[in-house]
């Protein structure tokens, strides 16, 4: 334990304590904090991780660069699959997908527990949404569980090639090119973020004076300072856009545009021909 | 929050310990009068803009960049023989394309605007970094920016400058506009088999994701402790307070690791770096330690042969491949060529 902890360790507080007025799970075992979710969470997590190897072992390849859990054939639509026909892929889609979700609401409660703003959770349930647009949404839209990406170390890397040029040139899809800007974006906006604080702290003997030095440097160098609560607000943010921009990117790429190049084939009908 | 949101906006605070830089630089003064603007509090935002340092780096810096966007629009417009209606109609289509050879190009038209924008770049940016360093040393910072914008030149560098020079010819190198981008990220990454199976690719991604996913976590985690001051991180290195602790106890309770205040800054920083410095290297290798990272890979047992595949031929492509770059656009009408030889010309 850290040395301030056992003053934030309090029973209660939890969702489950919430609905039914008591709590089994409201315990911490070593540094985690367990919780229902966290007996969820990790009860799905290692039943999926059990059919996972068990169907690595099934196909026969231990390699763990291609060990591959692939999705259903297309033969299966919607379907139910055969466990080593795409059946193994559905079992651990729905697994990892209660797992994630259970974490987010562990996390719920880890900040009721320390009454704090659900920031994370929220964040989190974003990350979710990615996966949840590639392995459930899309796959409904497109009509196939096949649709899916594959459980692999290289096989979701072909998955990724192959998608990219199933719609021409992915490059020219918009919501692929401004979710890079996001990302890119965020990269810098981290290491300025990082340098400040890094560059900053201990150079002053008065911490007061060092924080107005901080927005004073931001001030000269680019004629702005965000503040030291702002370049938060803006990486959170940042963050949120990215992964919205990074699910419209994912989605419309098959249910509703087949093809990126011709996407872009319009014209303004007021523009000069 | 030490953060002013409303009220006169303030004069730059006096800092302690005047710099001989300060006196060195006739450049050196600090211009515009700091207003606010006060829509930006709603975010909780800094409502102050203002002021700006000028200094003898920074004049430089934007005088080289905004000197290069003029010779791009130039450009531009002299590729679509002076009609300027037709070079913003086709603005995402206009490309500048770079020189073939490692020499001087023979003329404008033909990769010698691409070579002066480089050049007039390359010198903005250094300038900016010497921007950066001169006001690091001026607040007696450590130089953590300076050392992440240099690697971000480095990044920039290889692409444009070190990976052209080691395949011979400056064709290599990206062309000016927006889709010319594009579209040589799209061929780069075909041509050279599989980009995703270059490790210093997945590594690269691996960061730059990773970046986001720590902006998510560490934005996050501030904002829902920032009732407690967490956002004071200056201070709380030196001093930690509850909105601190909870940030650091809520991470150890979810994954059974923290950081703290201080290394949370350096987990950031080494992610943004890694992403420049990985995909530098990942650039670099491409066509010099492998020209197909789909044959690297199968040799290398990371990645199953997935059909026949003719390696005599492939082991028989030269280091040195000329990019073609295909127009995915049909050509704008009285386009001229905008370089020389038999490539990336744009009909």
């Amino acid at each position: 334990m850290l040395e301030f902890e056992s003053t934030y360790r309090k029973p209660g507080n939890t969702l489950l304590g919430l609905v039914i007025g008591r709590d089994p799970f409201d315990f911490w075992a070593g540094r985690y904090y367990v919780g229902l979710w966290g007996a969820v969470s990790v009860g799905a997590a290692l039943l999926g991780t059990f059919f996972l190897f068990f169907a690595v072992g099934q196909y026969g390849d231990w390699d763990l660069w291609r060990a591959n859990i692939h999705p259903p054939l297309r033969e299966y639509g919607l379907g139910v699959a055969p466990f080593a026909q795409g059946g193994a892929w559905q079992v651990v889609v729905v697994l990892a997908s209660v797992s994630f979700i259970a974490w987010a609401l562990r996390e719920v409660d880890i900040c009721r527990k320390l009454e704090m703003g659900f920031h994370v959770p929220i964040m989190f349930c974003f990350a979710i949404s990615a996966w949840l647009s590639l392995q459930l949404v899309r796959p409904l839209l497109l009509g196939c569980w096949c649709e899916g990406f594959d459980l692999s170390f290289t096989g979701h890397l072909t998955w990724v090639s192959n998608t990219g040029f199933r719609y021409q040139n992915f490059y020219l899809n918009p919501f692929h090119a401004f979710a890079i800007v996001g990302f890119f974006l965020s990269a810098m906006v981290l290491a300025m973020h990082g340098s400040a604080i890094l560059g900053s702290y201990n150079t002053a003997k008065d911490p007061v004076l060092e924080e107005a030095n901080v927005d004073n440097f931001w001030r000269d160098y680019i004629g702005y300072s965000i503040g030291e609560y702002g370049i938060h607000w803006l990486g959170f943010w940042l963050a949120i856009y990215t992964l919205i921009l990074s699910d419209l990117c994912i989605l419309t790429s098959g249910p509703w545009i087949k093809d990126w190049v011709a996407f872009w084939q319009w014209h303004l009908p007021w523009f000069p021909q | 929050m030490a953060t002013v949101i409303s009220g006169p906006a303030l004069p730059p605070v006096q800092i302690p310990r005047p710099s001989y830089r300060d006196h060195n630089d006739s450049l050196g003064i600090r211009i515009g009068v700091p207003f606010r603007i006060g829509f930006l509090a709603k975010f909780g935002l800094d409502t102050q803009l203002g002021t700006l340092w000028l200094g003898t780096w920074g004049v430089a810096s934007v005088m080289f960049f905004v000197a290069g966007v003029f010779v791009l629009i130039w450009a531009g417009i002299s590729a679509m023989q002076g009609d300027v209606v037709s070079y913003v109609r086709y603005f995402a289509n206009v490309q500048i394309l770079p020189p073939n050879g490692l020499g001087m190009a023979p003329s404008l038209a033909a990769g010698g605007f691409w070579e002066i924008n480089m050049i007039l770049w390359a010198i903005s940016v250094t300038c900016w970094a010497f921007r950066c360093w001169e006001r690091l040393m001026r607040y007696n910072w450590r130089p953590y920016l300076f050392f992440a914008w240099v690697s971000a030149i480095l990044l920039t560098t290889t692409i444009w400058v070190f990976r052209p020079i080691a395949m011979g010819t400056w064709a290599e190198a990206p062309g000016l506009g927006l889709n010319s981008d594009l579209d040589w990220a799209q061929n780069f990454s075909v041509l050279w088999g599989n980009l995703y199976y270059n490790p210093w690719h997945m590594l690269a991604i691996f960061f730059l994701f990773g970046s986001t996913m720590l902006w998510g976590m560490h934005g996050a985690t501030i904002l829902a402790t920032s009732a407690e001051g967490s956002h004071h991180e200056v201070a709380e290195i030196k001093d930690m307070h509850s909105g601190s602790h909870k940030s650091m106890l809520f991470w150890r309770w979810v994954m059974g690791f923290n950081a703290n205040p201080k290394t949370i800054h350096d987990w950031i920083w080494w992610f943004s770096v890694g992403v420049v410095v990985s995909s530098a290297i990942g650039i670099i290798s491409t066509g010099w330690v492998t020209n197909d990272w789909y044959v690297w890979s199968v040799d290398h047992g990371i990645v199953e042969q997935y059909g026949p595949m003719t390696r005599s031929a492939i082991n028989q492509r030269p280091n040195a491949v000329p990019l073609e770059l295909p127009l995915y656009f049909p050509a704008p009408p009285g386009a001229v060529a905008t370089t020389n030889g038999d490539k990336g010309v744009t009909k």
